[in-house]
């Protein structure tokens, strides 16, 4: 039997692959009851991937309706310090009010991958490639990561992966076209993924870009947000709009009118302290690697839960 | 003459709290693969002990260690270990945003390594 699907709901399975369009017509063939097909259509429509959508049905699939209702709907048990922008979000995105009542999914990210589409650019790169890396390109598309970044808008701008070339020729020059996207967010949609169950969103920032946030702009919201327990994710670079890691700013610590920031670095799994005012200096971070020498981005939190 | 207010314990005021020492319980946690849904969990049954009597948050917490997280002993070691490092009322906060940072690190942690395969030479340059 065929359900039928809001047009909303269409609109982004339209998006998916062929595959999981077929997984979700299984569950909703599979779905206990009229609730929640018409839950999982609306989480659908929300945007969720294929996996957290097949993730949310396992969860509820042994509900009964008033078990779901509950689980799903803030109206009753909502505490006056969630924003109103989670209530009204809550209403509409059944999964995102089912964790924020405490509700887990645990997506399988690898089927994300495998689900998901190959995101297909929507902008024309801004360099031309040559014949040969653009085939590289079209054979890398079915090896190429993509997990929840097909969902982002500006999936086009994201990295090739390099590491998948094996013995193939190496990557075009950064004078000649880069695979990292200098405007495009980095990390925005997997932080977004990462911290869904603690309720916090991100939002991210170039740092000293000509019309971005500057640096000391940075390091003050910043401040705000590790002194209420939130590290704040970083990119470092050798000069403005070169982000060539990642870091965390786990913590600050105020000495009079200095402050200091310890700084993590999950790759090298170095813990520094600097002081701000080499921060500000754009001179050099205390890493074993001189080159990155200033922030070049920053990621900050945006909306917490009660517990933050 | 009004009572001096309990100052927190070394463990509570060491700089490296949550530093150094987050980051080496992390490790542990990762090497015994305790998922970050487990540590969620942990925040969110924690939620609602700040401002409890220490004896109760202590005894909260061994509880959650013996009872939900019996499946998962490095994080129940965890808690145990902090439950018996509590000596007052300041403290219980101080755990709380503790292990509520130690969740966050975890998840941003996981993020940040995903993330470095967009960057020029996987991260590494």
């Amino acid at each position: 039997m065929k359900h039928p699907v809001s047009e909303e709901a269409q609109e982004q399975l339209d998006r998916w692959s062929g595959k999981a369009q077929k997984l979700f017509t299984e569950l909703l063939e599979d779905a206990g009851s009229d609730l929640q097909r018409e839950l999982l259509q609306r989480a659908v429509a929300a945007a969720h991937t294929p996996g957290e959508v097949h993730a949310f049905a396992d969860e509820i699939r042994g509900l009964s309706d008033l078990e779901l209702y509950e689980a799903c709907t803030l109206e009753d048990a909502a505490p006056e310090d969630y924003t109103v922008a989670q209530l009204l979000r809550a209403e509409a995105d059944p999964l995102f009010a089912f964790e924020l009542k405490g509700g887990t999914i645990d997506p399988n990210e690898d089927e994300t991958r495998e689900l998901a589409p190959p995101p297909e650019p929507k902008v024309k790169p801004s360099f031309e490639l040559s014949a040969a890396q653009d085939a590289l390109a079209r054979g890398l598309s079915g090896k190429k990561k993509v997990g929840f970044e097909a969902e982002s808008a500006d999936a086009s701008a994201k990295a090739m992966d390099w590491g998948a070339l094996g013995s193939a020729p190496p990557p075009p020059s950064q004078s000649h076209a880069s695979p990292t996207p200098t405007s495009g967010k980095l990390l925005e949609d997997l932080l977004a993924e990462a911290t869904r169950g603690l309720s916090v969103a991100w939002r991210e920032h170039d740092v000293d870009a000509p019309g971005a946030m500057s640096l000391s702009d940075a390091l003050a919201s910043a401040a705000g947000a590790v002194t209420r327990g939130i590290p704040v994710p970083c990119a470092i670079g050798p000069a403005t709009g070169q982000h060539r890691r990642f870091i965390l700013m786990m913590q600050a610590s105020a000495s009079g009118k200095t402050r200091a920031w310890q700084l993590y670095d999950p790759l090298s799994q170095e813990l520094v302290w600097a002081n701000e005012g080499d921060l500000l200096a754009r001179a050099e971070l205390p890493f074993a690697n001189k080159v990155n020498r200033r922030l070049t981005r920053i990621v900050l939190p945006q909306s917490l839960k009660a517990a933050f | 003459m009004a009572t001096a207010r309990a100052q927190p314990s070394p463990p509570f005021v060491s700089r490296e709290l949550n530093g150094e020492v987050l980051l080496e319980e992390l490790a542990d946690l990762r090497n015994a693969q305790v998922q970050q849904r487990h540590l969620n969990d942990c925040v969110l049954n924690l939620r609602g002990l700040e401002g409890v009597r220490v004896s109760e948050a202590a005894a909260r917490l061994k509880q959650l260690a013996s009872n939900r997280f019996a499946g998962q002993p490095a994080l129940a070691s965890l808690l145990v270990r902090w439950a018996a490092k509590l000596k007052s009322e300041v403290e219980v906060p101080l755990l709380l945003g503790h292990l509520e940072r130690l969740a966050l690190t975890s998840a941003l942690v996981t993020a940040l390594r995903r993330g470095a395969e967009r960057l020029p030479r996987g991260g590494r340059a």
